[in-house]
């Protein structure tokens, strides 16, 4: 799980509880949010147990959901509001920055 | 084909809906699509014992709740519902909290959803809770839903 340039393609996973909803929804915005940044990412939505499979560098959900994948996940965000696409984007360049993923 | 797609989905939108909690709030928007078929009544019990037992996180943003359960829990075809709550709820979500919103779908099978999902994301996106707030009558908060279900087709 080594450092990750972003002109490569980021594996993004969007989680919530049972897999088929809210984290559809929260793939939706991730991916306009990732278009906007100008960064090529595949993003899938999934289950939190399900996550724990895959690998991923980027991880997005709810609070609740992402504090058990803090350390085995490069970049972990929580955001509340699934819909806005300024929350996702301002909390993932702060993680990305922190990661030494872009230039601060 | 398509057209059969959009006969088979089951839409159904209340507005001021008295519910006195969030459990009542679910029920409330399954209840019309349980009473068309497209849901079997367990499916109810389902969409509010995931939040019992997984937390609020179907609170996905201010005001707006998107409760489901799993296709095995009693779907029989795709149903698209909503509640419009005349007094708002709370689920215990720590910063969407409160909820006078509150959506519903069940899918048959793993897939049929996601075209509806995707609609319904660039709805939400949109404004589309707004415009439900807005509807003057079930009919025409049932045709904000209709309008999602065929841009998901």
């Amino acid at each position: 799980m080594g450092r990750r340039g972003v002109e490569d393609e980021l594996r993004v996973l969007t989680v919530c509880g049972v897999g088929m909803g809210s984290c559809l929804i929260l793939r939706m915005t991730a991916e306009e949010v990732f278009t906007r940044l100008g960064l090529r990412a595949r993003v899938t939505a999934t289950d939190v147990s399900s996550a724990h499979g895959m690998p991923a560098d980027i991880l997005i959900g709810q609070e609740m959901h992402t504090g058990e994948f803090e350390g085995r996940v490069p970049v972990v965000i929580s955001v509340a509001n699934f819909l806005d696409k300024d929350e996702m984007q301002r909390k993932l360049v702060a993680a990305m920055e922190a990661a030494g993923w872009l230039a601060a | 084909m398509a057209r059969c797609v959009a006969a088979e989905a089951a839409v159904s939108a209340r507005i001021g809906v008295a519910a006195p909690d969030w459990r009542a709030a679910i029920r409330a928007a399954c209840r019309p699509l349980v009473e068309r078929g497209a849901f079997e009544r367990r499916y109810e019990d389902r969409c509010v014992g995931i939040v019992e037992e997984q937390g609020p996180y179907i609170v996905l943003a201010p005001g707006i709740a998107l409760a489901h359960a799993r296709p095995e829990d009693g779907v029989s075809r795709l149903g698209l519902g909503a509640a419009v709550l005349e007094v708002p709820v709370t689920f215990g979500h720590p910063d969407n909290d409160p909820v006078d919103v509150v959506l519903v779908f069940g899918s048959p099978d793993a897939d049929s959803h996601l075209g509806l999902l995707s609609a319904l994301a660039r709805a939400l996106l949109g404004g589309l809770a707004d415009r439900l707030r807005e509807a003057r009558s079930g009919t025409e908060a049932s045709r904000l839903l209709e309008g999602v279900v065929s841009d998901g087709r």
